[in-house]
C-alpha cells in the first residue's frame, strides 16, 4: 500500500503561548539526561548529605525536647562545644547555620559533578547534529532557547541543593519545641533557597557558554574541569604560600645568633599564622584576594554571608574561655574572611562574561553556510 | 506590494540581504500565490537565504516581507507556528526515538506534550514510519531521516511546508516515497509547499509553479505549464525504422531537422501545414509511431534562465 494512503489527518488543537514554551527544552533535557545510570547514581549519592542534614535539623530539636538519644548522638558532632548542648535552643540558629554550611559545602561539590555529566553536551551536542534550525525555524526566542537549556542544569542543580534544603528545614521545624524558632531561621532558609539558586544559575550559565564554545562535549567537560578544579589547586596554592610569608611577618625567620643558641621561634602551623594574623586585626587576613582565584571558593564565600554561617561560627567561639582559643577556632572554622562581595563581584563578572559567550556564539543563522 | 493577502502564500518586495562583501539578496521582489512551489537556482543564488527570510531566521538589509499576510520583521513568531520547515541538514538529535523527536518537536511549536505524542504518532503512521518509531534516529537510513524531518514539520498542521533539498543523497526508492508525500500535501491536503532543489524532475513531480534565482535576483517565475508553453511549427517526430531519408526530404523541403536519441525535432518551415509530415513519411513508406508539437522543458527554462543572466552579467 503506498504509504500516502494511509490518510493525514488535520489538526485543530490549540498552540499554547510563547511565555512557558522554554519548559518543553527542559523537559525534554532532563527526560534525555536522566537515561544516563550514571547520573542517577550521583543523584543517589548527593541525597545521602541532604539525609544527614535531615537528621541532624530532627536530632537538634529531639535534644531541645531534653531527648537522651539525641544527645548521644550531637556528640559525635566534632565542632560541638559542651556549652553549645548545655543550652540548645539559645544555640539553635547558630547550630542550623552550621548544619546547611556544611550540607552546602559537601553539596557544592556533588553540584560540580552533576554539571561534569549533565552539562558539556547541552549546546555543543546541538551544534554538533546542526540542530539550531529545528529550534529557530520554529517559535522560539534565543532567550527561551537559552532559558531551556539553563533549565535542565537548574533542575539537576535544585534536586540536591534547595529541595533537601527546604524539606531538612520542614522536618527541623516539626521536630522543634515550638515554632519561634521560625523567627529565629526562617533567614536562614530563604539563604539557603537563595544560595541554592545561585550557585545553579551561576554554574549553570558558566557550563552553557563553555558549551556553546565546541561541537565537542568532551573538550567542554576537560575545561569545566580546569575551572573548577585547576582554579582550586592554584587558589590553594597561592593562599598556602601567602600564610607561609604571614608566618615570617609575626615570627621572623631566626638569626645567626639564634641560630647558634638553638632558640629561634618553633615552627607554626598554618592555623596558628591565621589566628596570629587574627591577633592584629579584628578581620582575619581580611585582605588575601588568592580565594578569588578558585570558582568554588567564591560560590562559598557568598553562600558564607547568606547562611551566615561565619556569624554562626563566631557566637560559637564566644564559649571559649580564651581570646587565642578563639581566634584558634575562628581560623580553623571560620572559612575565609575576605568581603563577600569581592566574590559576589567575581562572580557577577563571570555571569556577565558568559552572557556575552552565549550572545556571541549562538546568533541564530545569520552567517553564511 | 498589492494584491488581496488571502491570495499570497508570500511576497518579498526589494528584499536585499548582504553578508559582509557578499550579497545573497539583491533587492528580490516576487509575489507567489498559495500551492506548490519550486525553487530552483545554481549554488549561491540566494535559495536558502531566501528561505531563511521567510522564516525570520535571518534580518534583511532592505525591503519588506510577508508571508501568509503577516510581517516578518513584526511577527516572526505567529509565522512561524504557521510553518513547517525541513532543513536541509541532518540535525536529528542523536539518543531518542523517532517518535520522541517527532512529539519534542511539536512542543516546541507549542503544542500539550500529550497532544504532541499522538499527533506524534499520527503523522508517523502518515510518512510510513510506523515499524520504525521506536528506533533511535541515528539507525535510521537517509529516507528514514528526512521522511522523519517532514513527519516533524508537519505535526502542527503548517499552512506553508518549506522543503529545503528533501531528496538530497536519498535511493530512488526513498526520493519517490519523500517525493510522493510532498505531491499529496501539496495536492490533497491543503498545504502549500515551498519545494527548494537542484533536481529539476523532482520540482516537476510535485510543484504548480516556479521560482529560479541567480544571483539573489529573480530570474523566471511562473506556472510551470505556462512556462513550458508549446514551440509553434516545431514537432517531435518518432518512426518505426530508421528515418535517415525522411529527414533529408524534409530538410530539402526547408525543415530544421534535429536527432535527440530515437526522436526527431522537426522545425517546419513558417506558413508550412503539419500534413507535410505525413506526406513525407507516406512518400518513404515510414509509419510516425509518435507525433506531437514540441514544449520547452523544465530544464530548458532554467537553462536558458541562467544563461540570460550570464550574458547579462
Amino acid at each position: 500500500m503506498p504509504i500516502i494512503d494511509q490518510g493525514y489527518q488535520h489538526w485543530s488543537g490549540r498552540l499554547t503561548g510563547h511565555r512557558w514554551r522554554w519548559l518543553a527544552i527542559t523537559r525534554h533535557g532532563v527526560k534525555i539526561a536522566m537515561r544516563s545510570y550514571f547520573l542517577r547514581y550521583v543523584l543517589l549519592a548527593a541525597w545521602v548529605p541532604a539525609l544527614v542534614l535531615v537528621t541532624t535539623l530532627s536530632a537538634w530539636g529531639l535534644l531541645e525536647r531534653k531527648s537522651k538519644m539525641a544527645r548521644t548522638f550531637i556528640q559525635f558532632m566534632q565542632f560541638m562545644n559542651p556549652g553549645v548542648v548545655a543550652d540548645p535552643r539559645h544555640y539553635c540558629g547558630a547550630v542550623w547555620r552550621l548544619a546547611y554550611g556544611y550540607f552546602f559545602h559537601v553539596e557544592l561539590f556533588f553540584a560540580m559533578i552533576l554539571i561534569l555529566i549533565v552539562g558539556p553536551g547541552l549546546i555543543s551536542r546541538d551544534l554538533r547534529v546542526n540542530a539550531l534550525p529545528l529550534y529557530f525555524s520554529r517559535p522560539l526566542r534565543r532567550v527561551d532557547y537559552f532559558l531551556g537549556k539553563l533549565g535542565v542544569v537548574v533542575t539537576f542543580l535544585g534536586m540536591v541543593l534547595i529541595v533537601p534544603a527546604v524539606i531538612a528545614y520542614i522536618f527541623g521545624l516539626l521536630f522543634s519545641v515550638d515554632l519561634t524558632v521560625v523567627r529565629d531561621t526562617f533567614g536562614l532558609l530563604i539563604g539557603a533557597v537563595a544560595y541554592g539558586l545561585l550557585i545553579s544559575v551561576s554554574a549553570g550559565m558558566l557550563i552553557l557558554a563553555l558549551s556553546a564554545l565546541g561541537r565537542n562535549s568532551r573538550y567542554v567537560a576537560l575545561l569545566w574541569l580546569g575551572l573548577w578544579f585547576v582554579s582550586s589547586v592554584v587558589s590553594s596554592v597561592l593562599t598556602a604560600v601567602h600564610h607561609q610569608q604571614q608566618r615570617y611577618v609575626y615570627h621572623p625567620p631566626p638569626t645567626s645568633s639564634e641560630l647558634m643558641t638553638r632558640q629561634g621561634p618553633k615552627p607554626l602551623t598554618m592555623n596558628d599564622a591565621a589566628a596570629s594574623t587574627a591577633k592584629k586585626s579584628d578581620v582575619p587576613v581580611s585582605r588575601n584576594w588568592r580565594a578569588l582565584l578558585s570558582y568554588t571558593t567564591n560560590l562559598s564565600r557568598v553562600g558564607a554571608k547568606l547562611l551566615g554561617t561565619n556569624a554562626a561560627w563566631k557566637q560559637i567561639s564566644l564559649l571559649e574561655p580564651t581570646a587565642s582559643g578563639r581566634h584558634r577556632l575562628l581560623a580553623r572554622f571560620g572559612g575565609p574572611w575576605y568581603p563577600w562581595y569581592w566574590s559576589a563581584i567575581v562572580l557577577a563578572g563571570l555571569l556577565g562574561l558568559s552572557l556575552c559567550v552565549l550572545n556571541l556564539s549562538i546568533r541564530t543563522l545569520d552567517r553564511l553556510k | 506590494m498589492s494584491g488581496n493577502a488571502a491570495s499570497i502564500l508570500f511576497a518579498l518586495e526589494k528584499v536585499t540581504k548582504t553578508y559582509g562583501a557578499i550579497t545573497a539578496l539583491d533587492e528580490l521582489s516576487v509575489c507567489v500565490p498559495p500551492g506548490a512551489i519550486g525553487l530552483l537556482g545554481p549554488n549561491g543564488s540566494g535559495k536558502t537565504t531566501m528561505i531563511r527570510t521567510l522564516l525570520g531566521l535571518i534580518p534583511a538589509n532592505g525591503g519588506r516581507a510577508r508571508v501568509l499576510g503577516m510581517d516578518v520583521r513584526r511577527r516572526q513568531l505567529d509565522i512561524r507556528r504557521l510553518i513547517g520547515f525541513v532543513p536541509e541538514d541532518e540535525c536529528l538529535f542523536p539518543g531518542v526515538a523517532g517518535v520522541e523527536f517527532v512529539a519534542y518537536a511539536g512542543e516546541l511549536v507549542g503544542m500539550p506534550a500529550r497532544d504532541a505524542m499522538q499527533r506524534a504518532h499520527e503523522v508517523l503512521d502518515y510518512v510510513g514510519l510506523t515499524e520504525v518509531r521506536y528506533r533511535q534516529v541515528e539507525s535510521y537510513s537517509a529516507g528514514m531521516k528526512q521522511r522523519l524531518k517532514l513527519a516533524a514539520a508537519i505535526i502542527h498542521d503548517p499552512k506553508l511546508l518549506i522543503l529545503d533539498e528533501p531528496t538530497n543523497g536519498m535511493d530512488p526508492a526513498g526520493r519517490k516515497d519523500m517525493l510522493a508525500l510532498a505531491h499529496d500535501l501539496a495536492h490533497h491536503k491543503n498545504m502549500s509547499v515551498l519545494f527548494s532543489s537542484h533536481l529539476l524532475p523532482d520540482v516537476e513531480a510535485v510543484c504548480d509553479h516556479i521560482i529560479v534565482l541567480g544571483a539573489g535576483q529573480l530570474l523566471v517565475q511562473g506556472n510551470i505549464r505556462e512556462l513550458k508553453a508549446v514551440h509553434p511549427g516545431s514537432f517531435e517526430v518518432r518512426l518505426k525504422e530508421d528515418g535517415t531519408s525522411f529527414s533529408q526530404q524534409l530538410t530539402d523541403l526547408g525543415c530544421a531537422v534535429q536527432r535527440r536519441g530515437d526522436m526527431l525535432l522537426i522545425q517546419i518551415p513558417s506558413g508550412a501545414a503539419p500534413a507535410m509530415l505525413w506526406q513525407a513519411a507516406a512518400a518513404h513508406q515510414q509509419q510516425i509511431r509518435h507525433l506531437r508539437s514540441q514544449r520547452s522543458t523544465l530544464e530548458e527554462v532554467f537553462l536558458n534562465a541562467v544563461e540570460r543572466t550570464s550574458c547579462q552579467l
